[in-house]
């Protein structure tokens, strides 16, 4: 089944045609800068080179038909017509306590999706922008919603509920959701299928480490905890956000700054984290080059950053009552063993060794990087969200027809 | 250079608080004024503004720079015919206003949203230099545009409802509150708070409490983010004054008097944070200095 994913941002849309017959993407790019006079398409088919057009694409439906338009066209497209396209899959952040699972895309679907804007209200609008943009642009061809959160919707009320009155649980849905599901489901599925063992029968731990950054542990397949909760800015430090911290100390920053509510929430979510502590950059390479030539505190970054993550892999493992696996991913988790290495350190007593010279092979690519005698494997696993949203979104069509 | 479907007229202190919130909102505008390098100077004092919001942790510079692309500085108000939305700020005089109407009718096609920023001036009669008055509309921003979330939708007496909407929809455009006003000297927020600013001045002046503890106790007693008469020294007292003096004009009552202590501040060129001296004293860059105690009686001899 030929599958249309996308992505939608503020001012960008990410997308894949992907063909579910071989899991290949046929093409992928993305549409920046929409709603500005000079937005920029990148295509890359794949079988030929990447192109870039500049034109005025002024929102998301505009942006939308600029991709079909593309993926048909006669020098640049891979197929002939945009009727080839069987389904639409999106990225959608937030699916509230309703939906454990991707859905197909109704009229009255929307109308809850809307209701869930309250929850995300940076992703959700515009996820929802590119629904109504494929739904003008594609009326007749299914759409299914993949949400972040739906891995995590097994997880027990012990793990999600916050040390705050019961009321607001109930009021406002204030309870920890977790993100990145696509992913962590991805690299968990395929950590498993690299130790020949059904998922049911396997204790992992997934460290999604990119510019979000999350952890999650699954026992048997299922999602008993996470890193992230109300919002992407819980748990893990990342590359602009603090991750966990004693709440009065924003209440206490805010007084003494005389800080708006807007003005804090941009403290923690964009100048906080490896950027806040360094002063250098949010990107781990750069902070890690800086700690090389003694940045005074590039170094404490890159610590406090993997301790907290080390924390977590700790903490999961008692979670669980065991582990079986480890798999890093995203950007980072994919790309760095430094990172790797401080983040396992110590962590023998649980079974987890790593080879070096594995790890220090394995950036960009699939591996167990496990040492010989370690009692958990450990992978580098690259992830594949468009591939899960791909595969979700035939299932739930195939499911519709059937 | 692209020209942008909204544009701002006057690149003063209003023009600029305007062009860095449509711009912060993520749209483009051209800034015009009557010379590019008054334009460019105007996007240098947004460049700074937006600097000491980075200091606020507000933005980061990843925002400033997109923020700052979004904005084209002009003197070409000739592309006024291509905007879908024209807000004028230039400075308060009828005439002006009146002449840059007349021209903006001249060029923008009859669905172009015109709007004027005034906060005492009547909209009626700036409508009236068109030929369209019903398209005219007012929209009373308050400094500083970025951090106050309100704006007044001031309609003119012959103000139609379409015009309206696309106000409303401009205001939401900017993620701001809006409230309606039907066209009368001093809206609801001049015409409220320039009294309480006089009265304040009136408790100084009789020696009721010092200028400190007049502002600590309408700050703490009354939840106000700033004090009457430190408000004041922000919108300079020669404003303050101008107001009362178009207020005292159009509805001849005595409660919008000056309080003498008022003209003699502004007669002797004390206008507040913008002179460095009002009821408080500031440094060059508008921080309040904190002397034992102010006393603006000394600060007239």
């Amino acid at each position: 089944m030929k599958i249309l994913v996308l992505n939608c941002g503020s001012s960008s849309v990410k997308y894949q045609l992907i063909d579910t017959a071989s899991d290949i993407a046929l093409a992928k790019g993305s549409v920046s800068r929409i709603g500005m006079s000079a937005s920029v398409l990148t295509h890359k088919p794949h079988d030929r080179a990447e192109i870039k057009v500049s034109a005025e694409i002024l929102d998301h439906i505009n942006a939308v038909n600029y991709v079909l338009s593309i993926l048909v066209s006669p020098n640049h497209g891979v197929i002939k017509d945009k009727n080839e396209i069987e389904a639409v899959g999106h990225r959608v952040v937030h699916g509230g306590e309703q939906f454990s699972d991707s859905v197909l895309i109704t009229p009255e679907l929307m109308t809850e999706l809307r209701a869930l804007i309250e929850l995300a209200p940076l992703h959700n609008p515009h996820n929802i922008r590119g629904i109504t943009a494929c739904r003008q642009s594609l009326p007749d061809v299914p759409q299914v919603a993949v949400f972040d959160t739906s891995l995590h919707h097994k997880m027990p009320p012990h793990a999600f509920i916050y040390g705050i009155p019961y009321v607001f649980y109930k009021r406002y849905g204030i309870r920890r959701y977790g993100f990145h599901g696509p992913s962590h489901r991805y690299v968990s599925d395929r950590a498993a299928a690299l130790m020949g063992k059904p998922t049911k029968d396997l204790k992992i731990i997934t460290a999604h480490l990119g510019n979000g950054a999350s952890v999650t542990a699954l026992d048997g397949g299922v999602s008993i905890d996470t890193s992230m909760g109300f919002t992407p800015l819980e748990g893990l430090v990342m590359g602009t956000r603090s991750g966990d911290l004693d709440p009065a100390v924003i209440l206490h920053i805010m007084a003494r700054e005389e800080l708006s509510l807007h003005e804090g929430n941009t403290l923690l979510n964009k100048h906080s984290g490896l950027i806040g502590i360094s002063g250098i950059s949010s990107d781990v390479r750069e902070v890690l080059k800086a700690a090389d030539a003694d940045h005074p505190n590039a170094q404490l970054a890159i610590d406090v950053y993997c301790y907290r993550l080390r924390k977590y892999i700790g903490a999961y493992t008692a979670a669980m009552g065991g582990l079986d696996a480890l798999v890093f991913t995203a950007g980072v988790g994919e790309n760095s063993p430094v990172i790797r290495t401080l983040s396992v350190e110590r962590l023998e007593f649980l079974g987890i060794e790593i080879d070096e010279g594995k790890n220090i092979d394995a950036v960009n690519r699939e591996m167990d990087i496990s040492a010989p005698e370690a009692r958990v494997k450990t992978f580098v696993i690259p992830t594949n969200e468009e591939l899960v949203i791909a595969r979700d979104t035939e299932r739930i069509v195939k499911d519709k027809d059937a | 250079m692209a020209s942008a479907k909204i544009m701002v007229i006057g690149a003063g202190v209003m023009g600029q608080g305007l062009a860095e919130a449509i711009a912060t909102a993520g749209y483009e505008l051209t800034l015009v004024d009557k010379t590019t390098k008054l334009a460019e100077r105007g996007l240098r004092c947004i460049s700074e503004s937006i600097d000491r919001e980075i200091g606020r942790w507000g933005l980061t510079q990843a925002d400033k720079k997109a923020i700052l692309a979004r904005i084209y500085p002009s003197s070409d108000l000739a592309q006024a015919e291509d905007a879908e939305i024209v807000l004028e700020t230039i400075p308060e005089k009828l005439e002006k206003k009146q002449s840059l109407f007349e021209k903006l009718n001249r060029l923008c096609p009859m669905d172009t949203l015109l709007i004027t920023n005034t906060g005492t001036l009547s909209i009626s009669e700036i409508a009236e230099s068109t030929d369209r008055p019903e398209k005219i509309i007012g929209m009373h921003f308050l400094n500083p545009v970025t951090r106050v979330p309100l704006v007044e939708i001031v309609k003119g007496l012959k103000t139609d409802e379409e015009t309206f909407q696309k106000a409303v929809h401009f205001a939401e455009m900017l993620d701001k509150k809006w409230i309606t006003v039907n066209e009368y000297p001093g809206y609801v927020t001049t015409r409220i708070i320039v009294p309480m600013l006089n009265e304040a001045m009136h408790v100084l002046m009789e020696g009721v409490a010092s200028a400190e503890d007049i502002d600590e106790a309408m700050k703490l007693g009354f939840g106000f983010n700033v004090g009457p008469l430190a408000l004041a020294d922000m919108m300079g007292l020669d404003v303050v004054m101008s107001w009362m003096m178009n207020l005292i004009t159009e509805l001849s009552e005595h409660k919008y008097n000056p309080c003498p202590l008022l003209r003699k501040l502004v007669r002797a060129g004390h206008l507040g944070v913008k002179t460095g001296k009002g009821f408080f004293e500031y440094d060059i860059e508008g921080n309040r200095i904190d002397t034992e105690e102010a006393r603006p009686e000394e600060a007239v001899k």
